[in-house]
């Protein structure tokens, strides 16, 4: 046998300098609301059960006593988008959502486009308030419908049921121009029918906006813990995705996000803004902020719970952490978030948003494309068909080497 | 040198050896309550995880007797596994008895009875102890009616005790003194010092175990290794109570440590006999056999750029591991790496374990496979102990592979089992009897068939109550081809083994269902086949991953993505690349985990 010789090459990374970034990137505003009724088993965010009653006054106090503690930090800059999560934020009052957007407008310049997307569940009482919502100047609702099907519903610890969804979903449409409904696929002995099925229902409300999700096995959850035994398998799983793909291209649907779709016009611009790399002031138990300045990019935390935040504001400390990230981070946090939309982004974003040439990243990007995972041209560096499928393992090729 | 007594311990793993060591430690008072810690002659990490002994350890002791005399009495803590039998024998050499600990429910043990031999033909006495007498399945009568049908030792006075709970402690110091014959030797005579062991401890260099037979030495002596010639001033002497305490002087019968500022392993070794310049003897000890590897396996980093690494870290072990050998090797798919020689399975999982460990390597192995003997049609002979270096048929005229002659005991109920296993190994027969509640079974096996999972197996069809103990016996012609596995139709190199030609086809087919299994899916098909020469025989299709994506993706909160993503990463780093395809570390081993045909 012929022994081929291999010399271990040894590959010196490029010395990377960081210049200040020459504008500011895009500002949006997000707004944690840390209660739900229940806790959903599947779900890794921030949210707490609802014990006897929700302290909504208290609350809203500090979440305005935290916006005002950040002004400094995003000082006369114009917010274009806001987004109120959670948790369940629609189970907060109209009176109580009408005076947070007061005290928001009276404190921060929302430009004059300004989208105010607001996240609701289809709880019966709730959908009656998403007129006063939308009088109370929300202009987008996103609908955590998840499926129609009671069945399904129960399996994942959902708390309405397929008609309520149905209300709920019709009622957003009759007051919001622009509204989204969540669906999740995948789910506990759901067949590609079934998926399907959910799909058409959804889509007889002609919502300008979908959202489709793999449901996903997350650490630190009920399911993570425990995962359902009749999840369908990984091939069964990637046929819905195709499936669904296919049927929303077909209704006129633009495929602009790993796991978003919407009509011309109505993508999310709030998240848009994450994917694009921009800032964002997050208030609100648990909610994070990604803020730029000439001397760097930094990540904030909130106190997650939501006694330990409203205790942290008093004593004028609301942050749980707050961390400049490295220089070797941020080719991946960017990609992390740029990589999820289909058409990408304008290369020249790299270095606006992150004062990083891209040069610096070269050899993957070069690696990338050889492997067909990535496309880059001078109007978009976005992922492949195959890219889009296998994301993790073109990001993963982004996170800085360690040993 | 009327009140030292020198003796070890034989036991069986999970007899109760190291438990039963630390019992008369504490007796003794060598540490203090506080310092106990449960196995304190097992000083490595991995000693203590796996409860066995890796190198011997010795323990002063100052115990007052019951005829009102103090004594000192070293204990010699040796090895029981087969891997380590040689550092028995060793340690044999430095006493004058042996406690033989049997567990009193489960009998007597393979590996206790070749030990038990060795000390006998080294005119060690052996006072036989039952251990575990606490236990309520524990049969006195019938561990004593084993020691005397299988070994054929009176056991009559047999003591019963128990480690655990402290019972028969004093009877057994007790026989010691009355039945260990203090050692032999002259105090005024030339030094005659034999090495028992020897390891390298980063501080003082070199510190090595020696028996001092006749003699006397001290700090400041000008000591010569009779083997070598080579000479050297002696820095300190002492004793282990186990913690080290420095004398004024080690003399005829006594067991104690040796610093001469040594910096090489290699020049204090094990069996020769140190003496003094100014007053040295006139022959050297009779010393012990050299050792060597009987198993082999590629070990390679999984980073190319680790090389150097290995290679330190191999050379650090290699200072407090003699019988551990390494030379470099490359591997088409695998790169640089080493090609080591070992004592047998344990000592070469021992190894992987401490460069992971306490170097923090990230390692692939190769299957272990033994040295064969290849007739080549020039007529000459060849060893070859790496597969992927077996020449092609045409120019083999023969091969000769290992066989060994293996002794096990094992309990009735489970002899037809372990029959079976014999025969499937390829083994054949040459004695069997009964004693008592055990039968030893005596076999003659090719060596290739123990070091895939024999060892295992035997556990396994014998509930863990079959023992075994092994000698090499003769090379001898065998019926071998080389297994080649192709990935994505390039040869691995480093997945090739040498298997029987009977079992070969089998052998492909579960090999690749195997490698099925255990390489995870890619972006692409990837095609496993297994081949004889240039006869595909076996061929499995690991299917493509159909996406590998996050649904959702909050892009506030990054952090968990992130430490997701940073984990899939970290699984990789411990995978090799071969070609385009990602193939784990356990997948080179992937033909010991392969099944036996019928």
């Amino acid at each position: 046998m012929s022994e081929r010789r291999i010399i271990p090459l040894v590959t010196r990374p490029p010395v990377i300098t960081r210049a200040a970034l020459s504008a500011p990137p895009p500002l949006s505003l997000y707004v944690h609301f840390p209660w739900c009724v229940q806790k959903c088993p599947y779900c890794d965010f921030n949210s707490h059960a609802v014990r006897e009653s929700i302290p909504e006054q208290a609350y809203l106090d500090a979440l305005i006593a935290d916006l005002e503690a950040s002004l400094p930090q995003v000082w006369g800059r114009r917010v274009q988008s806001i987004f109120i999560g959670g948790g369940t934020p629609s189970l907060i009052s109209a009176a109580g959502l009408e005076r947070l957007l007061a005290d928001i407008r009276m404190r921060l310049p929302l430009a004059g486009d300004c989208e105010i997307t607001l996240e609701a569940n289809p709880g019966t009482l709730e959908a009656t308030h998403f007129g006063d919502f939308r009088a109370a100047g929300v202009t987008r609702l996103s609908l955590g419908i998840q499926s129609f099907d009671d069945a399904a519903l129960a399996r994942i610890g959902r708390i309405h049921g397929g008609d309520e969804a149905r209300r709920a979903a019709a009622l957003a449409a009759k007051h919001f121009d622009t509204f989204n409904l969540d669906l999740m696929y995948a789910l506990p002995a759901q067949s590609l029918e079934q998926a399907l099925a959910d799909l058409e229902i959804a889509l007889s409300f002609a919502p300008p906006h979908l959202s489709c999700y793999h449901l996903t096995m997350e650490p630190n959850t009920a399911f993570g813990a425990k995962p359902p035994a009749d999840l369908p398998d990984d091939d069964c799983s990637a046929d819905m995705q195709e499936a669904i793909e296919a049927r929303l291209a077909q209704a006129g649907y633009q495929h602009y996000e790993t796991s978003a779709f919407a009509r011309p016009g109505h993508r999310c611009r709030h998240n848009l803004n994450y994917w694009a790399f921009g800032d964002y002031l997050g208030i609100g138990a648990g909610a994070h902020g990604k803020l730029s300045s000439h001397t760097g990019i930094v990540r904030e935390a909130r106190h997650k719970h939501p006694n330990a935040y409203i205790e942290g504001v008093a004593r004028g400390d609301a942050l749980q952490e707050r961390r400049e990230v490295g220089t070797e981070e941020l080719p991946f946090e960017f990609m992390l978030n740029a990589l999820r939309l289909i058409d990408g982004v304008p290369p020249a974003l790299f270095a606006e948003r992150t004062g990083l040439p891209l040069a610096a990243i070269e050899p993957i990007l070069v690696r990338a494309r050889q492997d067909g995972l990535l496309e880059m041209d001078a109007n978009g560096l976005r992922p492949s068909l195959q890219g889009q499928r296998f994301l993790n393992t073109l990001l993963e090729r982004f996170l800085p080497e360690v040993k | 040198m009327q009140h030292i007594r020198n003796f070890s311990i034989i036991a069986h793993i999970d007899h109760g050896k190291s438990t039963l060591a630390d019992r008369l430690i504490q007796r003794c008072g060598g540490l203090a309550d506080r310092e106990m810690e449960a196995q304190v002659l097992d000083s490595m990490d991995i000693e203590r995880e796996r409860g066995i002994t890796i190198k011997a350890q010795t323990a002063a002791l100052s115990y007052r007797a019951k005829d009102g005399q103090v004594y000192n009495l070293n204990l010699i803590d040796t090895p029981g596994h087969v891997d380590f039998s040689y550092e028995v024998s060793r340690s044999l050499a430095a006493c004058e008895g042996a406690l033989l600990v049997v567990d009193a429910s489960q009998g007597v043990e393979a590996q206790t009875v070749a030990n038990c031999y060795t000390a006998i033909e080294q005119g060690v006495e052996v006072v036989p102890v039952l251990n575990k007498m606490d236990l309520p399945s524990a049969d006195p009568d019938a561990a004593r009616q084993e020691i005397e049908d299988v070994i054929g030792i009176d056991a009559i006075e047999a003591i019963p005790c128990s480690a655990k709970t402290g019972m028969g402690i004093d009877e057994i110091l007790e026989a010691v003194i009355a039945k260990v014959p203090a050692p032999r030797g002259t105090l005024d005579a030339p030094l005659k010092a034999l090495i028992i062991d020897s390891w390298f401890d980063n501080y003082v260099g070199v510190v090595m175990l020696v028996r001092v037979v006749d003699g006397v030495l001290r700090p400041k002596d000008k000591i010569l290794f009779m083997s070598n010639g080579a000479q050297h001033l002696c820095d300190q002497v002492g004793v282990f109570t186990p913690k080290s305490i420095g004398r004024d002087q080690l003399s005829a019968g006594e067991v104690g440590f040796v610093i001469a500022g040594i910096k090489e392993l290699t020049s204090a070794k094990v069996g020769d006999t140190i003496t003094v310049l100014s007053w040295p003897a006139s022959s050297p000890l009779e010393g012990f056999k050299e050792i060597k590897p009987q198993v082999f396996a590629g070990l390679y980093p999984v980073e190319a750029s680790e090389y150097d690494q290995l290679r330190e870290s191999l050379e650090k072990l290699k200072l407090n591991d003699a019988s551990l050998q390494y030379e470099p090797e490359v591997s088409q798919a695998l790169g640089f790496g080493f090609r080591c020689g070992f004592l047998g399975l344990l000592h070469m999982e021992i190894v992987q374990e401490r460069l992971e460990r306490e170097f923090d390597m990230d390692l692939i192995t190769t299957a272990p496979t033994v040295v064969y003997e290849v007739v080549l049609t020039g007529g000459e002979v060849i060893k070859v102990e790496n597969p992927a270096k077996l020449p092609e048929v045409s120019k083999i005229d023969e091969v000769r592979e290992p066989i060994i002659t293996a002794t096990i005991f094992v309990p009735q109920d489970y002899l037809g089992p372990v029959i079976t296993l014999c025969n499937q190994k390829r083994g054949s027969q040459v004695d069997m009897h009964y004693h008592g509640r055990q039968v030893k079974l005596v076999y003659d096996l090719p060596m290739a068939e123990v070091v895939m999972d024999f060892f295992d197996k035997l556990k396994s069809v014998s509930r863990g109550y079959a023992s075994l103990d092994y000698d090499f016996k003769e090379y001898r012609t065998a019926d071998v081809v080389k297994l080649d596995i192709l990935v994505s139709s390039e040869k691995v190199d480093a997945l090739s083994v040498i298997v029987h030609r009977a079992n070969a086809v089998y052998r492909g087919r579960e090999l690749a269902s195997k490698l099925r299994e255990l390489i995870p899916r890619q972006m692409f098909d990837v095609a496993v086949q297994a081949a004889i020469g240039s006869h595909i025989i076996a061929r499995e299709t690991i299917k493509a991953l159909r996406k590998n994506v996050l649904a959702k993706c909050y892009g506030g909160d990054i952090t968990r993505k992130k430490k997701l993503l940073e984990k899939q990463k970290a699984g990789k780093r411990r995978m090799k690349q071969v070609g385009n395809v990602e193939i784990p570390q356990e997948a080179f081993l992937a033909v010991l985990r392969v099944e036996d045909g019928k």
